[in-house]
């Protein structure tokens, strides 16, 4: 029996390729996406590695426990055998750009580095800071901002003074110091300390002595690793970053291998059916149920194999190929030898043989009721005529469908809004996926009627024909379309929450934000936040293209004895420039001795409307009385209380965050740069408007939507391929028909576009049931995220998805068609 | 008995003055298929030619050449020497663009098996022909062809519903109804029983009777080809001599004869 089953296939070499594909590009993007994540690990190990054998014992916090206290260095330096130790200090230190405005929306790290055999860092140009006056800039941001080796730089310290300095060195701080994105500037140690303000070391690397003797020395409060423990614990830190990555990308592997599955379910059916002949011949000569079931597996598993070597060729080429790329783009990716592990092999090569003889386990069951005498009849088409839901599958299909709906509508318009409703939204829309699968073949006439009423109509016969041939076998077209359908899904459902996430955010913002400019400090994780000097307020309320001027302060204090942000917004701010929605409550009620509460703290911490709470303040702990609470995402503090309150309770605090409107009748561009003039000496003040904002929020979530298109692309590109073998298979099936219409007149051109045309109406039935299931699983989810969510439906987007699918399915169909237009006529009529 | 066909009724139309030209004339068309030791002379030198209004049956041993004569009396299929006109038209020179709308407008098939296209209805059979050319519907002719061929109340059915009997019927229909020049049918009879045969052979009887169409057959059956004005035998390739009026005795000896 394997005889027979190797030789079929070495016949039929075309099939062989067509069926493979589809499980090379699987196999290939999960193998491609453990070679990516394990030679870029492979990198990160070698840097670690090389890095860590530098130092012979390091000093390092446990986790948790106390930072290293500053004065340790001397002690450790004082360690018999010690000849070198470099402190490790990592605090902020803001470098100002080219623009005189600080760089990044958080300030670059400052770190120490050692200009001695202790040096850790890649210099890339220049050497190794000395003195306080000299200092070093990370690659990326020496690169954005222009900089050149010997240019004098300046760098605000802990206190937003600036200090000038002289830059000698480019450094590449790598993947370890956690700066790849705000960036970084280093110093020597002092400096480093002095400079960022911290008291407190990172880790302190020894050369020379030994690792008990420096024990000794530092005592049982912290760690004391050698060189090479110090590496294990590198690598195992950042090695949950790439594991993250790994599974990310192995759920839209999973995907792609379910479309192959249903490509080659697909491909191994129609195959059955049309080899029934074949099938009741080996019957005939004498081959049991069980050997034509065993040969059709072990066909499966042999082609399964072959695509699955491939794809673990491929896989390598695909993981190498994006390193190459990504560092073409600017990333660096340290590359350390061949990613290729047996692991990649052993899974690459058993998911993809699984996976094949899986979905080819129905198809065989079926080759198996093929009745001997079947040899002897001229068979009928395979798979023809009309679908009729039997009662299993209608069932099926009932069950799950409605179980599914009711669980959608109930996650998305009845539960509390929020992550477990949403979970529940995803689980109903795995139900209603399965029941649209069950369904589908009934659902393939009724759509090819509506997606060929204008192919068939301007088509003219062929058109029609292509229609009705579309038509004919809805259980092939059906798996043929569901693998398109799954891509087109996930890709509609992606672009409706990322559009309704633009607009409920934009509408969000429109309506809290009334503001035309928002100057705000940089973001810094400091213990206090960054304040804006009220100078600058006092001065834009002069500036004569400006309006009004509204000022939030802030002060992190203790409410009932636990911390909690307590502020203001200035009186005249309250109202006009920033709306506040109020619950329960109104701003008229907020009065001297009360309070108004963000919802979600007055949700957690139970501070309803009457309740008293307790502020500490420097006068002591004051009671106030909550008589309000607004919506959850205002730009307020948490806990808000008058203007006058809040003087007289934390005295002159700085604004944390100013917002400007512009002056009616003064055109935009005018405002921001007398905004801009006036916030100019403030090198840590940012002006932004909204727009920016909503700008940037749009770049961010287009991106995260683009990632993710381009992973589903690899789910079309495979159904695409089911595309083009449901047709080169039915056109092997249509031999004769083919013939017939070329007797009877029809051109070779009408003939290709005949199969386009097939291939077209097929693509748009998927595209259409994916988008349908997406938009509405989409609209479900949006709702059951917040209840101020916005349903958006990107037109465009979707219409694109549509067409993008008509046309690569016509894409499919080209291969095909030269194949069916190129047969003899005459030799075709003959054929059976 | 080769078939089990009663001998067609009734006598000849009387013998008229010679047709001015004929249909389609093969004039020393030869056919090679490989070549080397290995080439297949399939046709050897056919000069024939076929009359207007007048039903032609060809005959012959297997292997004789004649299903080979007629895809390329055709267009089917492309000759190795020789020419064969349709009417005015040298259909040996034509490209296969030009042999498609040759075929789409001038001539008719009937086939022996795989006749309709099984998405359509027996009524968007009939019409595929003069769909696909575009030209208009004749509804009083294509009711008289419909009346004819007795298939008023199956119009709406598609080929799976339909007996092998009542498929070639339609088929016969779709050739008829579009008036083509000439008719060609392959074995139209030999997937039939010999009633739905007989039947079927009576249309095309009658159509060049009744509605002056020229039909060429290719048979093996000397009760089909009694049915025929004419019969053309063929052997090895060339054509070795003819009947008129034949009746199925008659051609069962000249096959005797050929040493089929």
């Amino acid at each position: 029996m394997l005889k027979t089953v190797l030789a079929g296939l070495l016949a039929h070499k075309l099939r062989l390729v067509l069926t493979g594909v589809a499980i090379t590009l699987g196999v290939g993007f999960i193998s491609g996406t453990f070679v990516l994540t394990d030679t870029v690990e492979k990198g990160i190990d070698a840097q670690f590695a090389a890095s860590a054998d530098r130092v012979d014992v390091a000093v390092l916090p446990k986790k948790p426990g106390p930072e290293l206290p500053a004065a340790l260095l001397a002690r450790v330096r004082a360690v018999p055998g010690v000849t070198e130790a470099h402190a490790m200090v990592q605090g902020e230190a803001a470098l100002v750009g080219a623009d005189g405005k600080v760089v990044g929306d958080s300030p670059t790290a400052g770190l120490s580095v050692s200009d001695g055999t202790l040096q850790r860092y890649e210099i890339k140009q220049g050497r190794a800071p000395r003195g306080p006056s000299e200092a070093v800039v990370d690659d990326g941001t020496a690169a954005s901002q222009k900089f050149r080796l010997g240019q004098s730089i300046t760098i605000l310290d802990r206190r937003e003074r600036p200090h000038r300095f002289t830059m000698v060195g480019v450094v590449d701080f790598g993947v370890a110091s956690g700066t790849a994105m705000n960036g970084a500037v280093g110093f020597d140690t002092p400096t480093a300390l002095r400079m960022t303000g911290m008291r407190t070391l990172k880790e302190i690397d020894v050369l020379g002595g030994d690792k008990a003797a420096v024990a000794g020395a530092v005592g049982g409060s912290f760690d004391v690793l050698t060189g090479k423990e110090l590496g294990d614990r590198l690598v195992a830190e950042v090695g949950g970053d790439t594991e993250i990555i790994r599974i990310g990308l192995l759920i839209f592997g999973l995907i792609s291998m379910l479309v192959s599955a249903l490509v080659i379910y697909n491909t191994f059916s129609i195959l059955i059916a049309q080899r029934t002949r074949e099938m009741a011949l080996l019957r005939c000569v004498g081959a049991s149920r069980k050997q034509v079931f065993g040969g059709v597996v072990a066909e499966s598993a042999a082609v399964g194999l072959a695509g699955s070597v491939f794809g673990v060729v491929a896989g390598l080429g695909l993981g190498h190929g994006s390193i190459a790329l990504f560092n073409a783009m600017g990333a660096e990716i340290a590359t350390a030898g061949f990613g290729l592990s047996p692991r990649t092999v052993v899974i690459g090569l058993l998911v993809g043989v699984l996976v094949t003889v899986v979905s080819a386990l129905l198809p065989a069951r079926a080759a198996t009721r093929v009745a001997p005498i079947a040899a002897l009849r001229t068979d009928h088409e395979p798979g023809g005529g009309r679908f009729r839901l039997a009662w299993p599958r209608a069932t099926a299909a009932g069950v799950l469908g409605v179980s599914g709906l009711a669980l959608g509508v109930h996650g998305s318009l009845i539960m509390k809004k929020g992550g477990s409703a949403i979970s529940m939204v995803g689980i109903a829309g795995l139900l209603v996926f399965l029941a649209i699968i069950a369904m589908m073949p009934a659902f393939v006439r009724p759509l090819g009627w509506l997606v060929g009423a204008i192919p068939a109509r301007i088509g003219g016969v062929p058109g029609r024909l292509a229609v009705e041939n579309a038509r004919r076998s809805p259980r092939r077209t059906a798996t043929t379309t569901i693998a398109l359908t799954i891509g087109i899904g996930l890709m509609s459902l992606f672009a409706v929450i990322a559009s309704s996430a633009k607009a409920s955010t934009s509408a969000q913002l429109d309506k809290e934000f009334p503001v035309d400019f928002q100057l705000e400090a940089q973001f810094s994780d400091g213990e206090t936040p960054r304040t804006i000097p009220h100078e600058l307020a006092a001065a834009l309320r002069g500036v004569p293209q400006v309006g009004e001027v509204g000022e939030m302060r802030v002060r992190r204090s203790e409410v009932d004895g636990r911390p909690e942000e307590v502020g203001t917004l200035n009186t005249g701010a309250l109202g006009t420039i920033i709306k506040l929605d109020f619950s329960e409550g109104a701003l008229a009620d907020l009065k001297p001795g009360t309070v108004a509460v963000n919802s979600d703290v007055a949700k957690s911490r139970g501070f309803g409307p009457g309740a008293t709470i307790k502020i500490k303040t420097r006068r002591g702990v004051v009671p106030a009385k909550v008589t309000g609470v607004f919506g959850g995402d205002a730009p307020a503090p948490s806990i808000l209380m008058t203007e006058p309150d809040f003087g007289r309770q934390f005295g002159a605090v700085e604004p944390t965050e100013i917002y400007v409107n512009a002056k009616e009748g003064v055109p935009a561009a005018d405002a921001r740069s007398a905004v801009e003039q006036a916030a100019k000496p403030y090198a840590t003040v940012k002006v932004r408007s909204v727009v920016e904002v909503k700008k940037e929020l749009t770049k961010i979530i287009d991106m995260v939507l683009m990632i993710f298109a381009g992973m589903l692309g690899l789910a079309i590109i495979i159904a695409l391929f089911g595309i083009a073998n449901t047709l080169t298979l039915s056109v092997v099936e249509r031999t004769r028909e083919s013939a017939l219409l070329r007797a009877l007149g029809i051109t070779k051109r009408q003939l290709r576009r005949m199969l386009s045309v097939e291939a077209l109406v097929m693509g748009v039935i998927g595209a259409l049931t994916g988008v349908g299931f997406g938009m509405t699983l989409g609209w479900a989810a949006t709702n059951a995220m917040a209840k101020s969510a916005i349903f958006a439906v990107p037109v465009l987007q979707i219409i694109g998805f549509v067409v993008l699918a008509g046309a690569a399915g016509m894409l499919a169909a080209v291969l095909p068609a030269r194949r069916a237009s190129k047969a003899s006529i005459v030799e075709s009529l003959a054929s059976e | 008995m080769t078939s089990a066909y009663a001998s067609p009724p009734g006598g000849y139309p009387p013998a008229a003055a010679p047709p001015a030209p004929p249909a389609v004339v093969a004039t020393e068309v030869s056919k090679v298929y490989g070549s080397g030791d290995a080439a297949v002379h399939a046709l050897r030198g056919v000069s024939v030619g076929f009359a207007r209004g007048v039903f032609t049956a060809i005959m012959g041993p297997s292997g004789s050449g004649k299903s080979t004569l007629m895809h390329c009396l055709a267009g089917l299929d492309t000759v190795s020497g020789g020419q064969v006109r349709l009417g005015d038209s040298e259909i040996t020179r034509m490209s296969d663009k030009q042999l498609t709308l040759l075929r789409r407008n001038r001539i008719g098939f009937i086939f022996q098996a795989f006749n309709l296209l099984p998405t359509l209805t027996a009524e968007q059979n009939i019409k595929l022909p003069l769909e696909l050319a575009g030209r208009a519907l004749d509804q009083r002719w294509f009711e008289q062809v419909v009346e004819v061929v007795g298939l008023r109340d199956r119009l709406n059915h598609r080929p799976s519903e339909l007996s092998g009997g009542q498929q070639q019927r339609v088929a016969c229909a779709r050739a008829l109804v579009a008036r083509p020049e000439v008719i060609f049918a392959d074995e139209p009879t030999g997937n039939l029983d010999s009633r739905a045969g007989a039947e079927v052979l009576g249309f095309l009887r009658g159509s060049v009777r009744e509605m002056g169409q020229t039909i060429v057959m290719v048979t093996h059956d000397p009760v089909a080809a009694s049915y025929a004005d004419r019969v053309v035998f063929l052997r090895d390739g060339m054509v070795v001599t003819e009947l008129t009026r034949p009746t199925p005795d008659a051609v069962l000896d000249t096959l005797k004869r050929l040493g089929a």
